[in-house]
């Protein structure tokens, strides 16, 4: 695990990876506040979780990198979106 | 002797006279509902660390003991992000020119001072991280979260006598809220103002209730009336949670050219679209929303380069006050809210209302 902070403020990150999360097909019920205001949004997405977390604070605030996204609202134009593990619901089995 | 039906298992987990929770912005709005016996959360997601503690104290020092609620926005998704500057620099010039043709269309006035947007940093994780910490300090009665899953706080908030309620969109989000312990699940329906899931009110409370066991639901999403209230309740709710109710109202600092508008609305003056931020939420309709609704509008642009986009035009239409331009957010719940009463007297009406609504019922099946 490596540790950094995130960009202009002193709250402490840790980065790791879950094997077992690692090529798992996911969904998450994203969304956000909007900066600049009092509104916040909500987004869907889909894809694949490539394992890596990063852990935020204490206690822990964990969120996951989903890639290759096979749902995603029709203006976002990234390819990958970090999830909070909250509100990330794994869809397939594991493979054994 | 008859059960009273307002005397819900939120009364009781609450210490509070009616199962009404008043979603505000406006601490004079906070203050004056839990003081008449209902609850109440104060929106906190756009403010300071520090400025959350001072507010928190405010509260205190008027409620005479009484519980409140502080309500943060956390986020549930972030997409990898620059600065501001990178942002910006980002955006099309297709979308550049039909935010000018509006601006010129409209005679949209400049902003008075520098555009709110960029003095805030709450990009990313960490500004509602450091929030977070602060109602954790202060020991607020009770912790809302108002799109993120709270779930990774409840130990420590549970160990500091903190209650955790967590608002959802979808019975899959309950399921796992409920699951991690939260102490009551706001189920919010796509009546709702600003961000809102896509299933209605009247299928998300029972669906919710039928899998919330003894954890308390709270109906959230176009509940601006006592039927509202009753109807609720009969869906499976403990209670109601209410924003839009409460704009217009004596206490409330929404500006007035945005209170007369909401007095004059009615459900489909609303409008639910990404076009303001790039994110899906519901807000008063006004042009801005009507022009990226029309056939010749450009594909709106992911968060937060839309509001990037738009914040020339959210500001310039409120720092100049221009009826014409401003919205707020908004449910559609909004056609009963015609006059502004002071939030005590909304409070009573409802419950007045309430009882009226199950009496009517009781009436004819007696």
């Amino acid at each position: 695990m490596g540790e950094a902070t995130t960009g202009t403020t002193e709250t402490t990150a840790t980065a790791g990876f879950d094997a077992a999360l690692a090529g798992r097909r996911a969904e998450c019920d994203g969304g956000g506040p909007i900066a600049g205001t009092r509104w916040a949004g909500r987004q869907d997405f889909a894809g694949t979780l490539t394992g890596d977390f990063v852990d935020h604070g204490d206690p822990p605030w964990r969120w996951y990198l989903l890639v290759e996204l096979t749902l995603k609202p029709a203006s976002y134009e990234h390819d990958a979106v970090w999830c909070e593990s909250g509100n990330l619901f794994v869809m397939d089995r594991p493979s054994s | 002797m008859a059960k009273d039906p307002l005397r819900t298992k939120l009364c009781d987990m609450l210490g509070i006279e009616f199962p009404v929770i008043a979603f505000t912005h406006c601490k004079d709005v906070a203050v004056a509902v839990i003081n008449a016996g209902g609850f109440a959360v104060l929106g906190e997601a756009m403010h300071t660390p520090d400025a959350i503690a001072a507010d928190i104290k405010w509260i205190r020092d008027r409620v005479d003991g009484k519980p409140f609620g502080i309500d943060l926005v956390l986020p549930a998704s972030v997409p990898p992000t620059g600065s501001l500057d990178e942002l910006s620099a980002k955006i099309p010039e297709e979308h550049r020119a039909f935010a000018r043709h509006i601006k010129e269309k409209y005679d949209v006035p400049d902003p008075k001072g520098p555009i709110a947007l960029h003095q805030w940093g709450g990009l990313n994780q960490a500004m509602a991280r450091k929030q977070l910490d602060v109602l954790l300090e202060e020991r607020v009665p009770v912790i809302a979260s108002g799109l993120g899953s709270p779930a990774f706080i409840l130990d420590t908030a549970h160990e500091r006598g903190i209650k955790v309620f967590g608002l959802v969109g979808k019975k899959r989000q309950a399921k796992r809220q409920i699951e991690a312990g939260v102490d009551a699940i706001i189920a919010q329906g796509f009546d709702a103002a600003g961000h809102t899931g896509d299933v209605g009110t009247f299928s998300i409370v029972p669906d919710v209730a039928s899998i919330a066991g003894d954890t308390p639901v709270i109906a959230a999403g176009g509940v601006t009336t006592g039927r509202h209230l009753a109807a609720a309740l009969c869906l499976g709710a403990s209670g109601v949670w209410t924003g839009t109710l409460w704009l217009a109202c004596r206490e409330s600092d929404v500006d007035m050219i945005i209170k007369e508008r909401l007095l004059a609305a009615e459900a489909d003056d609303t409008s639910w679209s990404d076009c303001i931020s790039g994110m899906t939420m519901r807000v008063l309709k006004c042009p801005w929303t009507e022009e990226w609704a029309g056939p010749d509008a450009p594909r709106v642009l992911p968060a937060p380069y839309q509001m990037l986009l738009s914040s020339d035009y959210i500001q310039g239409a409120n720092d100049n006050r221009r009826a014409d331009l401003m919205t707020e957010a908004s449910g559609q719940g909004v056609g009963f809210v015609t006059s502004m009463k002071p939030a005590r007297q909304i409070l009573f009406d409802l419950v007045e209302e309430t009882l009226a609504a199950f009496e009517e019922i009781t009436g004819e099946l007696g």
